[in-house]
């Protein structure tokens, strides 16, 4: 009798702490919409990876007092029907607050339109399409978009003197506004687009189109591509004897790129927001936390992702634990100077557009140099 | 002529020996089981990814790892009839042996698999690609003249020589290949005049997978592209040659993979690569309106 007397009581205090602890801390809930499966699911792997290294840090920093946050990943496999369907899914649920993702501008843009009907702010680390802003005033990113990106390759490029040019770009929204911003921007500096070539997604033989765009005898390529596929393009270009030089976006930015490329990535250049080798010390911190939890090393997508969790949950800290969907889009249009891994950033007032400093890289002897 | 176009048809030959590596185990289970294997393109996926392990942590010479690669795909080949075509062979009377529904289910049973094998791929190695270090890698560039060719496109196409060459050694000079042939042509007959027909299909398997691996890590040190979503887009090209060479001549598809691969390098020079995937559909459509029985398959016998 005594045993389960003691029993009793001892199950009796466990069931009211928790209740205690359930009662003080508030749980503030944000979606994230992100391709876990699928052909992109190597992207939404490493978002999530930083989100949960991100929200960690940002609980345990005490600057939300009474609440704590938690973040639900949902797999869109990179597919807009299924993002549509996760969006319905993260606004019907009362205590989802805000919404990070997608990957794709696509997807992102598709999932948008919901969360734009329905008053969900959505930040997305990485949708670059210049229309995605353009969906409702919902909508934020924390990447600069390829209408501020490419004409800033297109000018470091006519610096360098190289004015006559072919594209190879990716045949998605995305690839198609990399490939049009840049053309028009080159154009406007008075230099030639000889062609420009788009290859569908999951393409990983590219001899064909390089042959077809060096006949014109280009300067230069500019590749708009992710740095798997650009990797392979490298390659084979190497292995084709095409020696004209090679510009990229600042999505071919990976170790990854160098690791499948060899000395074939010799030589590119581009620009980026991320350079995990930099000396600041918040990148410094994320980098080797990162490899810590994860034994690898975070790429620009992960910066990304690092950063757009960042933001938000500063937004969230702003307004306190009484957040709701519509204080917290306030408080996102509001963003000045975050100190992120990516830079510094500020919303638009306006616009919305994130505004950032970018860096210029080279490949040299099979790493990443920056280029004053 | 023009070396541009010269060098636009030596691209599209080696995307069409892949291709034809592909067609070659395709056609042959075909023959056979008169069933579409759709896992075949995940028995690629397998040889590479054997192919991958062996080269980052065994680094054993490259004849060593296609060998490898080989016996794994071989290997895996059994144990994919075993799980998703013997159960469905149960009965051996005649009118299951014909029934409809029996190809069916295999074929879906197939596709299970084939999806079941890429997310375990995914999970134990991750979706990202793998890197091959650059001394395995097989494009080193070759110039002749104006023109440039890689030690991978050699590679290849000797390869396929080679496995062609062997596979119709096997079907023609081998008590097994005989009995393969029998089995694709009639088979019950064969059935009923003692052949084992169960252990004919697995050889058939064993072949034609092993062909499969081989052609997955070779592929792989060609391009420098291993991961787990790498057999869908050549299988399915595979699939068109196979219907446009009349479903189960190997020699039939082997011409159809070499004329896609051309075919769609060639399209570059007329609409942007984002459309020369619509080459492979629009063949496999001519072809099944003008040439059901494809463009090498009016001959009644198979393999």
């Amino acid at each position: 009798m005594k045993i389960r007397n003691v029993f009793l009581a001892v199950a009796f205090m466990a069931v009211t702490l928790m209740a205690s602890t359930a009662m003080a801390e508030k749980v503030i809930v944000l979606g994230y919409s992100l391709p876990l499966s699928g052909s992109h699911a190597q992207y939404g792997e490493v978002f999530r990876n930083a989100a949960k290294l991100q929200l960690d840090k940002f609980n345990k920093s005490g600057k939300l007092k009474g609440a704590t946050v938690e973040i639900t990943f949902e797999d869109s496999k990179s597919d807009p029907k299924e993002a549509i369907n996760i969006a319905r899914k993260f606004v019907d649920d009362k205590r989802i607050v805000g919404v990070l993702g997608d990957f794709t501008s696509t997807v992102s843009m598709a999932a948008g339109r919901v969360y734009g009907s329905e008053g969900m702010p959505q930040l997305s680390q990485t949708a670059s399409h210049p229309d995605f802003t353009k969906v409702s005033k919902y909508q934020f990113r924390n990447i600069t978009t390829m209408a501020f990106e490419s004409p800033f390759a297109a000018k470091w490029a006519a610096s360098l003197g190289f004015k006559k040019f072919a594209i190879i770009a990716i045949q998605n929204d995305w690839g198609i506004s990399s490939a049009e911003n840049f053309a028009s921007a080159m154009k406007g500096l008075g230099g030639e687009i000889t062609s420009i070539e788009y290859f569908n997604p999951g393409n990983r033989d590219f001899r064909s189109i390089l042959t077809k765009v060096s006949r014109d005898k280009p300067q230069a390529i500019y590749l708009c591509m992710m740095y798997e596929e650009g990797a392979m393009a490298l390659q084979q270009r190497r292995q084709l004897g095409i020696t004209s030089q090679v510009f990229g976006t600042s999505s071919l930015y990976s170790p990854k790129l160098l690791e499948l490329a060899g000395k074939s990535a010799d030589g590119l250049m581009l620009s980026t927001t991320f350079m995990p080798d930099s000396p600041e010390p918040n990148v410094v911190e994320f980098v080797t936390e990162y490899k810590k939890r994860y034994n690898s090393e975070p790429n620009m997508f992960t910066a990304q992702a690092y950063d757009a969790v960042g933001i938000m949950l500063d937004a969230i800290a702003k307004v306190g634990p009484d957040v709701t969907r519509s204080s917290l889009r306030d408080a996102l249009a509001q963003t000045k100077d975050y100190p992120g891994v990516t830079g510094s950033t500020t919303f638009d007032p306006v616009t919305r557009e994130p505004v950032k400093n970018m860096a210029r890289m080279k490949v040299e002897d099979g790493s990443f140099k920056l280029v004053k | 002529m023009d070396t541009y176009f010269l060098m636009q048809i030596i691209n599209g030959l080696s995307s069409g020996m892949i291709y034809a590596l592909i067609a070659i185990g395709f056609t042959l289970i075909f023959g056979v089981l008169n069933v579409v294997n759709f896992a075949h393109g995940e028995m690629y996926t397998i040889g590479a990814f054997a192919g991958i392990v062996c080269i980052s942590t065994l680094s054993w010479p490259i004849a060593l790892v296609i060998i490898v690669a080989l016996a794994v795909g071989g290997f895996s080949g059994i144990i994919l009839e075993k799980i998703a075509f013997k159960p469905f062979r149960r009965f051996q009377d005649e009118a299951s042996l014909k029934s409809r529904a029996m190809r069916e289910s295999t074929l879906l049973s197939s596709l299970a698999v084939s999806i079941i094998i890429k997310e375990l791929l995914q999970h134990f190695f991750g979706a990202e690609m793998q890197s091959i270090p650059v001394q395995y890698l097989m494009n080193d560039p070759i110039p002749i003249g104006p023109i440039s060719l890689s030690s991978g496109q050699f590679l290849i196409l000797g390869s396929s020589v080679v496995m062609l060459a062997g596979l119709q050694y096997v079907l023609y000079h081998t008590r097994i290949g005989l009995s393969i042939r029998a089995i694709s042509n009639n088979p019950l007959g064969a059935k009923y005049v003692g052949l084992s027909v169960d252990r004919t299909i697995i050889a058939t398997f064993a072949v034609g997978s092993m062909l499969g691996g081989a052609a997955g890590i070779m592929v792989g040190l060609y391009s420098g592209a291993i991961f787990p979503a790498m057999g869908f887009a050549p299988s399915l090209k595979a699939f068109v040659a196979m219907v446009m060479g009349g479903l189960s001549s190997i020699p039939g598809a082997v011409i159809c993979a070499l004329i896609l691969g051309v075919c769609e390098a060639l399209a570059t020079n007329f609409m942007t690569q984002g459309w020369s995937d619509m080459v492979a559909y629009s063949f496999l459509i001519l072809t099944l309106i003008f040439f059901p029985q494809g463009i090498f398959g009016a001959r009644r016998e198979r393999v």
